[in-house]
């Protein structure tokens, strides 16, 4: 366009609405009217839609954000408010929330006038505060709801000590005594340190000796026992062969069991020496308990903390979670068996469902006559998205775990029996479940995708004197290559977020040990496992005490939300540097 | 882009003549020899009869109206047309004395011997080098030292050397149009084949890659056999020695290319050739 024309035209525009205008003002009174239905006047719904989309961000980042919330805030150390009751009892504790409640008639009877008119006045309603009072071992309970009406004053004291310890929960109160090597010491907060550090690392290598080494052992003696009842089993109990594995294998016990000595031997002395270091707390009211202080997970003075310190117990409390075993029955401690369960079953998902998916997509895309059975199959597979998750954990536990765990059980681990070693849940076959579960979404990602690839491609290659499988391997799959990892990202999430199949095929509130060890074969897959979703579920609604579990469950829900992202964002970047790699330059 | 001539006014009930020939010899003998020809999709005929003989060493060119069958017969001599699903046959299409539609013919050796070139450019999302060594790669060969020699001598051929040279590991996706038509001719005649099939390898390039692409064509004249469907008739006329003009699925004329284009023996070639139809 030249610049004349740029110039020209809104000019010659004007000018004929100009005479427009002029023509209907000549022709008199009867102007046409221009009125629009309301539903004319602009985009009629897009209000409905806009406010819908709004509202559903909304919820959204809501929700997001107050689980964000719940879960970072968890860990950060509060301080430990003194309440002196108007009965005059004593109560130490950590506020966690608070509310109006409607106190009961048999409570107000036992109130003073002036109270019960302020209540009155309030409408019947009264506040409290629910008080981590801790202390389980004294009192039975680790929370208590004090009423404002009950409180007579507050304080905070400095020297009131949060104590995290390995059993019993925490301790709230003060630190009054520390003995060293038997030797009672001066309690510095300084020399409290440096002994916990000291006492923590007997406390670790213990757990170290009897888990790893120890534990190391049993599964060694274990191991030869069921070769003495295989070679039984096998060759029946009075050939050579059974009687020489039996003689080889309990020399092989003995020698094994020696070890387990000095090991045993080993461990009884830390534990005699770790005895001799002792701590000695005495909560609000004055009650002592006394005990070793490798115990002692975590201690600070919660009133007295600067910021920096508060910091650093925040992120170490962090560190402990995502790196540390549960503990107090899931409630404190870390996940990382949890972290390491979720993570492992979804790759095993991913590895199982990748191949199999893709193979099916390209058989009924590529191979099959498309007619009537294959939209049948298709139409299916499609179905098979809307199953109820909950039937794929019980097709599971039927077939893999009983039917194909019984059956691998009779042929090869004979001599476990009756224990099952395949025929009950496991990785496996929870990893196989989610694998059937998530397949129809690969399958339908992946036929879109090589539904895609245009048919210009295939016969280029195919012109080039290719098999049907050779344009299919290096034309066909590298082009659909990213449609098909946007299914198995798809796959991914709705795996490694699903939970209810799993209980029935393998996950378990505390395994004993992960599925992955040193031990030959070093990757376990018979063995159950700790999932991530499960635990949100069980620390929160299944165990002693769910007040304390609550917290847990957002941060919970905070790691399992940031491990969904995290694999997907890999998922995505991967496919998206592959989606480079393959750029089409239309022209 | 030349507007295709269209066959709506044509009647199949049209008297039918038989194909008039006066083809100039190559001397080499021919290197297809397509002999009554028939091809179905389903339940419509989409060639009839057709009888032709390309000759070894020169430029055959295949004109007519759309849909007058000018790819499906180019497609049936590399056998691309199998893909589709309910196609039937009759007649013969002879190579070196044997028919490709013969019992136990093995298509993707066949395929091997015939280069390819499409109407849209179609590399592969792959780099300029893969692709022109991808004929050669699926046959199995890995020597880097042929593979380097068949990519330059092909990208030489096709013209595109000088261009492309410095760019041999980069995408063939990021080149031109024409460059992309030229990376295919490069790659259609890379495992040497004896026979070039193209279909309208120009119709959706300008006028430069166009003249570039009829250069390339006359340059490799001679060496190999080269079948060209093509809409532009001047196109035709400048590259060809033979030109077949189809109609409605028939060879209606069959003769050199001169011959065709300024004396036509069949009225309809003539009033095809100096655009009365259509
Ligand atoms: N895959 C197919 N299935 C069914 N019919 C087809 C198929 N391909 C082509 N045809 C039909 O065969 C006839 C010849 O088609 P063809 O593509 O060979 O024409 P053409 O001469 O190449 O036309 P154009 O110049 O437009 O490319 C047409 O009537 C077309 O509709
Ligand atoms: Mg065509």
């Amino acid at each position: 366009m030249t610049v004349t024309n740029q110039h020209d035209l809104p000019a010659s525009g004007a000018a004929g609405l100009a005479g427009v205008a002029a023509r209907e003002a000549t022709k008199g009174r009867r102007v046409r009217r221009f009125s629009a239905d309301l539903s004319a006047v602009g985009e009629p719904a897009l209000w409905a839609f806009g406010g819908a989309l709004a509202l559903g961000i909304i919820l959204i980042a809501g929700f997001l954000a107050m689980i964000a919330w719940n879960g970072f805030t968890t860990f950060w150390p509060k301080p430990i408010e003194k309440v002196e009751l108007v009965d005059g009892e004593l109560i130490a504790g950590v506020p966690t929330r608070g509310g109006a409640y409607r106190p009961g008639d048999s409570t107000l009877a036992q109130l003073d006038d002036d109270t019960r008119a302020r209540i009155a006045e309030n409408e019947g309603f009264a506040s409290r505060t629910l008080y981590q009072t801790a202390n389980f071992d004294l009192y039975g309970d680790d929370f208590r709801w004090v009423s404002d009406f009950e409180i007579a004053g507050i304080t905070t004291p400095e020297d009131f000590h949060y104590i995290e310890r390995q059993q019993w929960g925490v301790f709230i109160g003060r630190i009054t005594g520390l003995e060293v090597d038997g030797q009672p010491v001066e309690v510095t907060q300084d020399r409290l340190q440096r002994e916990q550090r000291d006492a923590r690392a007997r406390f670790n290598e213990i757990r170290r000796l009897e888990r790893r080494d120890i534990g190391g052992i049993n599964h060694l003696i274990e191991r030869e026992r069921l070769a003495m009842r295989r070679a039984v089993i096998r060759h029946g109990e009075d050939s050579a062969q059974a009687q020489a594995t039996i003689a080889e294998g309990t020399a092989r016990i003995e020698e094994l069991q020696a070890e387990f000595a000095e090991l045993q031997a080993r461990v009884n002395d830390i534990r005699a020496e770790d005895r001799r270091t002792r701590i000695t707390f005495e909560e609000v009211n004055g009650q002592q308990v006394e005990t070793e202080l490798s115990q002692v997970v975590r201690f600070f003075p919660a009133n007295a903390l600067s910021l920096p310190d508060k910091v650093g117990i925040y992120l170490s409390r962090w560190w402990e979670f995502v790196s540390a075993e549960p503990r107090e029955a899931n409630t404190q401690g870390g996940v990382l068996p949890a972290i390491f369960g979720t993570v492992a079953m979804t790759l095993l998902m991913v590895i199982f469902v990748a191949p199999f998916g893709v193979i099916t997509a390209l058989y009924l895309r590529e191979y099959a006559k498309q007619g009537r059975l294959t939209s049948i199959v298709r139409i299916s597979v499609n179905n098979l998205a809307g199953v109820p998750s909950i039937v794929y954990g019980v097709f599971g536990l039927g077939f893999f775990a009983y039917a194909m765990g019984g059956t691998i059980d009779q042929l090869f681990y004979p001599e476990a029996l009756p224990n099952p070693t395949f025929g009950k849940g496991g990785i496996l076959w929870a990893s196989l479940t989610l694998a059937l579960l998530t397949v129809p979404v690969v399958i339908v990602a992946s036929e879109e995708a090589l539904q895609a690839v245009p048919r210009s491609m295939r016969e280029g290659s195919l012109a080039c004197g290719a098999s049907k499988w050779q344009t299919i391997r290096y034309i066909v799959l590298p082009k659909a290559m990213p449609g098909i990892m946007t299914g198995m990202i798809l796959a991914m999430a709705r795996g490694a977020g699903e939970v209810a199949p799993l209980m029935l095929v393998g996950v378990v509130k505390l395994a004993p040990a992960l599925p992955i060890d040193g031990f030959a074969p070093f990757i376990h897959l018979d063995r159950s496992f700790m999932h991530l979703g499960f635990h949100i579920f069980d620390v929160g609604f299944q165990s002693r005490n769910s007040e304390a579990g609550i917290p847990m469950v957002f941060v919970t829900t905070v790691l399992l939300l940031t491990l969904i992202i995290t694999m997907n964002a890999t998922a995505i970047y991967v496919r998206n540097r592959l989606k480079r790699k393959y750029a089409s330059g239309e022209f | 882009m030349a507007t295709a001539p269209t066959v709506a006014t044509a009647q199949r009930s049209d008297r039918i003549d038989p194909t008039v020939y006066h083809i100039k010899k190559g001397g080499q003998g021919s290197a297809l020899d397509i002999r009554d020809f028939n091809l179905w999709y389903g339940e419509n005929q989409a060639l009839y009869d057709n009888t032709i003989d390309v000759q070894k060493g020169m430029v055959t060119a295949l004109i007519g109206p759309s849909g007058c069958g000018k790819s499906t017969l180019l497609r049936s001599l590399n056998r691309m047309n199998d893909l589709v699903d309910g196609l039937r046959i009759s007649g013969q299409v002879m190579v070196d004395g044997f028919d490709i539609y013969g019992p136990g013919v093995d298509v993707i050796a066949l395929r091997k011997r015939m280069g390819m070139v499409f109407q849209k450019p179609n590399p592969f999302a792959m780099s300029i080098y893969d692709n022109v060594t991808y004929p050669l790669r699926v046959d199995g060969v890995t020597k880097k030292s042929i593979l380097d020699e068949t990519v330059e001598r092909a990208l030489r051929s096709a013209a595109l050397w000088d261009e492309a040279k410095d760019r041999l590991h980069t995408s063939a996706l990021g080149m031109s149009g024409g460059q992309q038509q030229r990376l295919c001719i490069a790659r259609g005649i890379a495992s040497d084949p004896e026979v070039l099939l193209m279909d309208e390898p120009c119709s959706a390039l300008d006028p430069i890659a166009t003249a570039k692409i009829e250069n390339l064509i006359a340059d490799l004249r001679g060496q190999y056999t080269i079948v060209i469907v093509t809409h532009s008739m001047s196109q035709a006329a400048r590259v060809s020695d033979n030109t077949a003009f189809m109609y409605l699925g028939r060879i209606v004329e069959y003769g050199d290319t001169g011959t065709v284009f300024t004396n036509p023996k069949v009225p309809r070639t003539n009033d095809y050739v100096t655009g009365r139809f259509g």
